[in-house]
């Protein structure tokens, strides 16, 4: 029994078990504008754009770090992705996403690196410049994708990224030193120093994955919307915190090795609930605030240490 | 000495940190084939001297010549690739990772193809180590952090030997390992003498180290002392070594037959804590040491933790002579009770914190003037405990995580003897702890009893528990299985057969 609870399947057992009761609560409350199979295929659809967000964000919050600037790089990578797509279509809209993205993400992990303060601050003050940036980069109008470049939009062109994105981040994390190599600096970055392995170099790489990830979502983001619109002052805050609640999921489950299912159930099942909310014609006050209080309590149930443990 | 016969030349190691001269200027060569003891008190720069060998410090001065090739170390990995290997005396593995990743963290190249790493292989490898080992147990897959202290441990004898290191460290591992544990550390340090390669061993159990070493190398405030033959000597000339001078017979109490007083201060009823202990009863008398031992899953470190209102899912009484029930930590300081926790470094001292904030932590209610915290008074409060405790130290400004094992368990003691606790419940007080500060504590106790305070202590010692106990309560699988008296005829294989 002992080996079953710290097996991965207990791991998927768990999370299955919440997608239903999630479902189920919500099917009773409102059977007939919830939970539909083309409804959940909706709400599947719109929590993988945040499930690679997710993903991104691993790399990094396994090391202790966090990063503000994500909701600014979607907005600022989207909006050099229409526009190189003007003149170069496709290649131009994915080249644009994934290269702004990745750049901006080296350019943190360089800047991190370098000034040597909490990676809170130096991204809280990227994210402003990043935000000035992209209205700079729009000329202050509204950029919107093209009809003919939208494949990205809905199924099958999303899923069959961002299970690219999944297949990408599984990969890394199990057959790259990248995953082992961040776990150990989380765990213990001084004794990671002792084992030979560049602490400065792996969190700069940590960087440039998650914002290669963010580039991603960028792609998703503005398919699924159609248009984005630069503005400024912290109002990309808000896009920071949904991918990251997704990987509190995998971070949770990390304990299970199944980290990457628990970023993408883990958004499905914050999807189910905000998507129930909705059809409960619940304000979004109160949506915002059982979103919230339902994400603790799962992270708080699945994810705590042992009783007693130190938690930071 | 031909030079072919020697593995390992240190010439003139240095290592100063701050103002404190750790390692001074020491020259100490290892031969092939031998297990060489390094033994001193803590702060004598034994562990120092080590951690610039395997590149966990950079080295102070001096220089290392291993098998004729001067080292230049900058971290561990480089070190195990030149052949130096190290067993740490904490925990040594890595959290978030599994147990393969662990073995083979820095040195996953074999197993990688072109950028990607073969994971199924990596595993395959770790579990076939593993097996080799005896450790069947452990698998390879699973992530650490499904594994108890001890099995970690094991799994860090795995990583440091499987290299075939020509020189292993082992600092002070066998406090951590069950008697099985400690057997197979032993029969692996054979092996790498048999095969021509040397073991620097670093341990304060001196019978251990008259046992299973070769020679004793002894430093002593971080100078080099002598290296002498194990056969040679006896305990008594190590310490004398040690210590600078004779260590008395006061080593542990002389006196048997004192009565204990009839008034219960603490009193432990039907104490459960699930997976730990199972209907634990017992009471503390007023003046006595309590001695706990076992085996290391006996249960025996959670009474400590049960009294102290650490358990969590606890159920059962601890309640104190006026009736005072004690269910939580904050409750139970104000009660004047003190825990001195195993876990020294985790449980029971702030390492990033001076001596001075380690020492007042728990007083500062009593400090306090109408709310308010008056530097001055601090600083003359830690200072006249940390003397009181001859913590060797440069101030109590200095950071804890600086001082050696035993200067760290002055001051966890230092706390507790400032904050006056009547009952003190001590978690193996004098692990890794060298000869000099173990008398001091000893003597420490005894005086404190003899204030009519009382003291709970849970050793993995069996000297330590029939050198020192009023009385013995011996766990096993979580419950208490035997309950022995202070004697002179009570020995070791009494307490044996309660505890297997």
């Amino acid at each position: 029994m002992r080996n079953f609870k710290t097996s991965r399947f207990y791991g998927y057992f768990i999370l299955a078990a919440m997608v239903l009761i999630f479902y189920a609560i919500f099917k009773f409350l409102t059977p007939t504008n919830f939970g539909s199979p083309a409804n959940l295929f909706s709400y599947f659809q719109s929590s993988i754009i945040y499930s690679v967000g997710g993903c991104g964000l691993y790399f990094i919050v396994v090391m202790g770090l966090f990063d503000f600037a994500v909701g600014a790089n979607i907005v600022l990578s989207s909006i050099v992705g229409v526009i190189l797509s003007e003149k170069l279509g496709y290649a131009g809209f994915i080249i644009g996403c994934l290269g702004c993205g990745t750049l901006i993400g080296i350019l943190i992990g360089f800047l991190y690196n370098r000034l040597t303060v909490p990676s809170m601050i130096v991204t809280v003050g990227l994210m402003l410049i990043f935000e000035s940036l992209a209205v700079f980069v729009a000329g202050g109008v509204k950029q919107t994708l093209a009809p003919e470049l939208r494949f990205f939009s809905g199924a099958p062109g999303n899923i069959i990224l961002a299970a690219l994105a999944f297949a990408l981040m599984w990969f890394i994390l199990n057959y790259t030193k990248i995953g082992t190599y961040c776990n150990a600096i989380g765990s213990n970055e001084f004794t990671a120093k002792n084992m030979g392995i560049d602490v400065k170099k792996y969190k700069l790489i940590g960087f440039a994955l998650l914002h290669f990830f963010v580039g991603i979502m960028a792609i998703l983001t503005v398919s699924y919307g159609t248009t984005m619109t630069a503005l400024t002052g912290m109002s990309t805050m808000s896009r920071n915190f949904q991918p990251l609640m997704g990987t509190f999921f995998g971070v949770a489950f990390r304990k299970y090795g199944t980290p990457i299912s628990a970023i993408v159930i883990g958004e499905f099942i914050i999807a189910i609930i905000f998507n129930g909310f909705v059809a409960l014609g619940a304000p979004t006050t109160i949506q915002n605030v059982v979103t919230g209080a339902a994400l603790l309590i799962i992270v708080t149930l699945t994810a705590r240490g042992k009783r007693g443990s130190v938690v930071k | 000495m031909s030079d072919e016969k020697i593995l390992l030349k240190s010439e003139n190691i240095d290592k100063r940190f701050g103002i404190t001269h750790a390692v001074d200027n020491v020259s100490i060569n290892i031969d092939r084939g031998e297990i060489r003891a390094l033994i001193g008190e803590n702060g004598s720069g034994k562990s120092t001297f080590c951690q610039m060998l395997c590149g966990i410090y950079t080295l102070g001065g001096g220089r290392f010549i291993l098998d004729g090739q001067e080292m230049h170390i900058r971290n561990q990995v480089e070190a195990n690739n030149l052949g130096v290997s190290i067993i740490v005396q904490e925990m040594g593995t890595l959290s978030g990772l599994t147990v393969a990743e662990n073995i083979f963290l820095g040195h996953e190249d074999p197993f990688m193809h072109r950028g990607i790493k073969d994971t199924g292989a990596m595993v395959k490898e770790a579990q076939r180590l593993l097996n080799e080992y005896g450790f069947n147990n452990i698998m390879a897959g699973s992530m650490i952090d499904n594994y108890n202290f001890e099995d970690r441990k094991l799994i860090e004898i795995v990583k440091a030997t499987y290299m075939k290191p020509k020189i292993l460290i082992v600092d002070e591992t066998t406090t951590a390992l069950s008697q099985n544990g400690r057997l197979e550390l032993y029969k692996i340090m054979d092996a790498v003498r048999a095969d021509g390669r040397s073991v620097i061993f670093i341990s304060h159990d001196l019978a251990e180290v008259l046992e299973h070493c070769d020679t004793i190398s002894i430093l002593r405030d971080g100078e080099y002392i002598d290296t002498v033959n194990s056969k040679d000597v006896n305990e008594d000339d190590l310490k004398r070594l040690m210590v600078g001078r004779e260590i008395g017979s006061a080593y542990y109490r002389t006196d048997y037959g004192k009565v204990i007083s009839d008034e219960v201060v603490l009193s432990v009823k039907n104490v459960t804590v699930p997976g730990q202990i199972e209907d634990v009863n017992f009471d503390l008398h007023k003046g006595e040491i309590l001695g706990f031992g076992g085996l290391s899953e006996c249960g025996m470190h959670e009474i400590g933790k049960a009294v102290f209102g650490a358990s969590w899912d606890r159920s059962g009484n601890v309640t104190l002579s006026d009736g005072t029930e004690i269910n939580d930590i904050p409750s139970a300081i104000k009660h004047s009770i003190a825990y001195a926790s195993k876990d020294r470094d985790n449980e029971s001292i702030i390492l990033n914190e001076s001596i001075k904030n380690n020492i007042v932590l728990p007083s500062l209610d009593d400090l306090a003037e109408k709310h308010i915290l008056k530097g001055g008074k601090l600083k003359k409060f830690a200072q006249e405990f940390a003397d009181k405790m001859q913590t060797k130290m440069q101030g109590i400004n200095q950071f804890v995580s600086d001082l050696s094992g035993g200067n760290k368990q002055k001051v966890v003691l230092a706390r507790w003897l400032g904050k006056g606790s009547d009952i003190l419940v001590l978690d193996s007080p004098t692990r890794g702890i060298d000869v000099k500060v173990k008398q001091a504590i000893y003597a420490l106790m005894s005086e404190l009893t003899a204030q009519g305070k009382s003291i709970i202590m849970i050793s993995e010692e069996i000297p330590e528990l029939l050198g020192m106990s009023d009385r013995i309560l011996i766990m096993k699988d979580g419950k208490i299985n035997g309950s022995f008296m202070r004697s002179e005829t009570l020995n070791e294989e009494d307490l044996i057969a309660k505890m297997v």
